[in-house]
């Protein structure tokens, strides 16, 4: 483990070197590694472009420093429900990129990244109508008004009053 | 790595297969847009409950995520609703059992994944309905009187939804459901205006009872709340709980003031139990309470102390605990009527009457009297610990905690006794020892001014009396002439008055001695018998109430004392053993140790000391050197013997002690021969055995020099041969016994009776065959010396029948052999002179005499008879001379 730095190339085959303690935010990376050795060859992230991978080592940058995540218990998820400020400016994007970074963190395998993803759709879409969450998430009305109904009524006591 | 080789071109052929396949996974086949199923699951975990269902009504496959029951199962669980076991039951009920497991599993599946069951929707619309109907009733409560409030509540199912939610798999939404549209609206209005008393949940409800219950179920409705921003709507929750909470409190505590015990207290204690448990009500009560105000009215410490004396007034103590069970008693009552049952309030409060009552009163004792007199704190200590028990024992048991509530009880007065105990322990086996020791030395101080005062006192009296005698006693008074210091007592008093003093005491604790001979209280009153006149005659007498001081060498006041105190130490210190666990088993180690330190003292210190002193004088005694022979025994030796007596009464005195105290108290184990109280009793035992063992060894010299020196001194030479006495009337024969004989025999019996049962028989054989071996050569000795003349044969007969039947009651046969062939051997001085033949024959049968001498012997025997010379020749030729004869 001569070297502090390692090289990802992104899927438009793009070369970035970032410090290996970095990259090990990503479980995916950090396996890897473990296993193939450090060979100072470019890892291939086939399934991430320049932008997001960029993205989100910059997110793995400012988070280098945070301590493991700990046991995935409900009281400690409520607490990180919560999404701090400098996440909060970096989720700033238009959705699309939202998604592609949502994606990459699960590809990497990057837990923390993934969970302020996932809030942050959380947020987009509270208080939408049906309608407009079809929007965000790009799917097809499959119900019959009836069965769209049916549902509202079953669940009445989630109406607004 | 700057130069580093660029993509998998230059990786080697096994890697490349590795990397290869990553690159196979391409984005193309995902839609830029959509997410996979599994991120848009997590994503809805993020999601609030109403949100969540808007969700599934946008498409089947967000319908199937968002009605995923494990997700409700998940929220009704945060809530604290969720009753594993009951789902359980539910799904085997309905499914069928653990046995076919996977239909049920199936079954769970179907219902989870497909199209919703009609049986759902169906249970949904009566839900609703009842949830409505609730609404309604609301009203009617707030309308109805409020004094049968606990029931009137049950009704509303709102108030108790949280209890109502039922434990069912794949209804977990509808129940969720149930609960939000309860209690969601009063939680989004606090939400959203904070706390203040315009809350919904205040003007929709106006009795305080329903405010507490709605306030407590969104607490634990709020546990659910997951979304951004929960934190601070669980704080504007709080915020009114706590509003709610001090506002309830202030009622309560008016209720307490106003003692409206049944009415506002009792109210507001259930409000609060409900809102939170009532912790508040039960520290605010606890807190506030009247017993902990007005403890001074319970008894001041310095009522319980006597002031100038510094002991402890036990009618003052016990009028404070009997006070304080009362009161607490009183507040036990209270405490039933206002509280609910399943809230425990009692052990909380009777923790607080321990700190802040009990055991500032009870330090405050024992501190001062700690400094005052540690006596008295001892008793102290003991004693409230007891009153503290038997407190525990008056209190009225609660409801709430009947089982544990005596255990409870005990570790209450353990932890009031606690900081004290160690102390006291200690201080109590100190004071034991310093008591004991003081009382040893005391005494030992005593007996040897005692042994100086009365040494000089026989001086002094052998001056005044010297006066009057002879000039060979008036010389010796000017060397004595310094001791003369005492006043002049005549001899007559002390004579008289010790001895009714020396007899009334000792009565009662050694009856079973002989009062002349019995221990004396202290070394005051020694008695001196007679007051010597000679200067001899003094230093035997000297030596004489040194062995009257044997007496005085430990005494049987002194060990009752001892073992009284050490009973009192006991009891007081096994008062706490019954607390058990460490503490006691340290009392108990403690009483031990009072035991064995009783053994120490009482046996080291004072009786074997006093027997080693004994022994010694016995061996420094010299039965010719007493001038005095008035009395039938040898003084020190029955003053021994009487130590032996009084030795195994105090070793008996131990033994019943040591059943008593420790055996009967369960304090020692009799069988555990490690244990340091059986060994220190076994170590006493066997060096008591062992002085008396010296003891009787010196003893037996000393009777036979008794025995010598009265058989020399008062066998008068025409005992046994009356022929050369000068009184002319004595003509008649006398066959009794002789004065001497009597004598002996009187010296003799009299101190080996003295032994019998107070050393055990082995003992008392050894003792018994010793002293009739020494007084058979003793005799044979003083036969030898003789000069017996066939008249006073007969005599000797009756002395040697005499002999005989004493041995005999000691009930020893090897012994009797010896007193049977005496009693054979004084025929040879019956036999008439003329018979010199058969004088000779008894001489020479061996047989006859059980081989215990040889004829040479015998015929030393033979040669004292007063006609010998007369009759030698023919014996000797009778022996002899039949050879001679044939020669």
């Amino acid at each position: 483990m001569s070297s502090g730095t390692i090289t990802l190339t992104s899927s438009d085959e793009v070369d970035i070197t970032v410090d290996r303690a970095v990259a090990e935010r990503s479980v995916l990376i950090k396996n890897m590694l473990e296993d193939l050795g450090d060979s100072g060859e470019a890892i291939p992230i086939p399934n991430v472009n320049e932008a997001v991978l960029k993205k989100v080592i910059a997110w793995c940058e400012q988070h280098k420093n945070d301590p493991a995540s700990a046991n995935d218990d409900d009281d400690n998820r409520r607490k990180t429900t919560d999404i701090d400020e400098w996440d909060q400016k970096f989720m700033q994007v238009d959705q699309e990129m939202l998604f592609e970074i949502i994606l990459a963190a699960n590809y990497l395998d990057i837990k923390a990244l993934l969970d302020v993803g996932c809030k942050t759709v959380a947020n987009m879409i509270k208080g939408k109508s049906p309608e407009e969450i079809r929007k965000t998430f790009n799917i097809q009305n499959d119900f019959t008004p009836e069965e769209e109904d049916q549902i509202r009524r079953e669940n009445e006591w989630a109406e607004d009053r | 790595m700057p130069g580093g080789k660029k993509g998998p071109s230059a990786a080697g052929p096994p890697r490349r297969d590795v990397l290869a396949s990553l690159r196979m996974a391409s984005m193309e086949d995902i839609s830029r847009a959509a997410l996979p199923a599994e991120i848009v699951s997590s994503i809805l975990d993020h999601v609030g409950p109403v949100d969540l269902i808007r969700a599934a009504r946008s498409c089947k496959l967000m319908h199937e995520m968002a009605y995923d029951d494990t997700r409700w199962v998940h929220k009704l669980k945060r809530i604290g609703c969720w009753d594993e076991v009951d789902a359980r039951k539910h799904a085997e009920r309905v499914f069928g059992t653990v046995a076919n497991r996977q239909v049920v599993e199936q079954q769970e599946e179907g219902g989870g994944n497909g199209t919703i069951p009609a049986i759902i929707i169906e249970d949904d619309v009566s839900n609703m309905n009842s949830l409505s109907d609730g609404f309604d009733k609301i009203e009617l409560v707030n309308t109805t009187s409020q004094t049968d409030m606990l029931e009137g509540l049950m009704d509303d199912p709102t108030l108790t939804v949280l209890k109502q939610a039922r434990s069912i798999r794949g209804e977990a939404r509808q129940e969720y459901g149930k609960i939000h549209a309860a209690l969601s609206p009063f939680y989004e209005d606090i939400a959203r205006r904070g706390p203040s008393s315009d809350n919904l949940v205040f003007t929709k409800y106006r009795d305080p009872q329903a405010q507490a219950q709605i306030l407590a179920q969104l607490l634990a409705f709020s546990k659910c709340d997951m979304t951004e921003g929960w934190d601070e709507r669980l704080e504007s929750l709080q915020g009114t709980m706590s509003m709610f909470e001090t506002a309830a409190l202030n009622e309560f505590r008016q209720g307490y003031e106003t003692d409206d015990i049944d009415g506002n207290m009792r109210k507001y204690a259930h409000i609060l139990w409900t809102l939170n448990g009532g912790q508040s009500a039960v520290d605010l009560f606890i807190h506030h309470n009247h017993l902990m105000t007005r403890k001074s009215e319970l008894g001041s410490v310095s009522d319980c102390i006597d002031g100038l004396s510094g002991h402890i007034k036990i009618e003052h103590t016990q009028a404070f605990f009997t006070r304080l069970s009362v009161a607490f008693n009183e507040q036990i009552s209270i405490m039933n009527r206002v509280f609910p049952p399943s809230l425990d309030v009692t052990s909380a409060f009777m923790e607080k009457v321990g700190q802040d009552v009990l055991y500032p009163f009870l330090t405050a004792i024992f501190d001062e009297l700690h400094r005052v007199s540690i006596e008295s704190y001892l008793t102290a200590i003991s004693m409230t610990f007891v009153q503290c028990m038997n407190l525990s024992e008056a209190l009225l048991p609660t409801r709430s905690s009947e089982t544990k509530f005596d255990e409870f009880l005990d570790n209450v007065v353990i932890k009031i006794y606690e900081p004290h105990i160690d102390l006291y322990l200690a201080e109590e086996l100190d004071y034991f020892k310093k008591n004991c020791e003081a009382t040893v030395s005391e005494w030992d101080r005593q007996l040897s001014e005692q042994a100086a005062s009365t040494e000089s006192f026989l001086m002094s009296n052998i001056n005044r009396q010297a006066d009057k005698r002879d000039f060979l006693t008036s010389f010796k008074k000017v060397i004595m002439m310094p001791v003369n210091i005492l006043p002049s007592f005549s001899s007559a008093k002390t004579n008289e008055e010790p001895k009714p003093d020396t007899e009334n005491s000792d009565s009662p604790v050694a009856p079973k001695s002989p009062n002349r001979f019995s221990t004396i209280s202290s070394p005051a009153p020694v008695v001196v018998e007679e007051v010597p006149t000679t200067e001899l005659a003094a230093k035997a007498a000297i030596m004489k109430s040194k062995m009257e001081g044997i007496r005085s060498l430990f005494s049987i006041e002194i060990a009752l004392g001892l073992v009284h105190s050490a009973k009192s130490s006991l009891e007081r210190a096994a008062q706490f053993v019954r607390l058990g666990g460490e503490f006691g088993v340290a009392a108990k180690r403690q009483c031990q140790a009072i035991f064995v330190n009783l053994l120490r003292i009482l046996g080291h210190r004072h009786v074997i000391v006093g027997f080693d002193k004994a022994v010694s004088h016995l061996s420094n005694y010299r039965p010719r050197e007493q001038g005095e022979r008035d009395q039938s025994g040898v003084e020190p030796l029955v003053t021994f013997l009487e130590l032996v007596n009084v030795g195994d009464l105090i070793l008996q005195m131990m033994d019943v002690f040591y059943e008593q105290e420790l055996i009967g108290t369960r304090l020692t184990d009799r069988n555990d021969f490690l244990d340091p109280a059986v060994k220190e009793k076994k170590k006493f035992e066997q060096m008591l055995d062992e002085r008396v063992a010296a003891g009787l060894n010196k003893g037996i010299d000393v009777l036979m020099e008794e025995v010598d020196y009265i058989l020399a001194t008062r066998q008068l030479a025409t005992d046994f041969n009356p022929g050369v006495s000068a009184d002319p009337h004595r003509q008649t024969m006398d066959v009794g016994i002789s004065e001497v004989a009597a004598a002996v025999v009187d010296v003799v019996s009299s101190h080996t009776q003295m032994l019998v049962g107070s050393t055990d028989k082995s003992t008392l054989d050894v003792f018994n065959q010793e002293v009739g071996l020494r007084l058979f050569t003793a005799l044979c000795k003083h036969l030898k010396r003789q000069r017996i003349s066939v008249e006073g044969s007969l005599k000797l007969i009756s002395d040697m029948n005499h002999y005989f039947k004493y041995i005999q009651t000691l009930k020893n046969n090897e012994l009797l052999l010896y007193f049977t062939a005496f009693r054979e051997l004084v025929q040879i001085y019956l036999v008439d002179p003329g018979h010199a033949k058969e004088l000779a024959t008894l001489i020479a049968d061996a047989e006859r005499f059980h081989g215990i001498w040889r004829v040479e012997e015998v015929y030393e025997f033979a040669e004292r008879r007063a006609d010998w010379y007369q009759v030698k020749r023919d014996v000797e030729r009778a022996m002899y001379g039949i050879g001679c004869n044939v020669m």
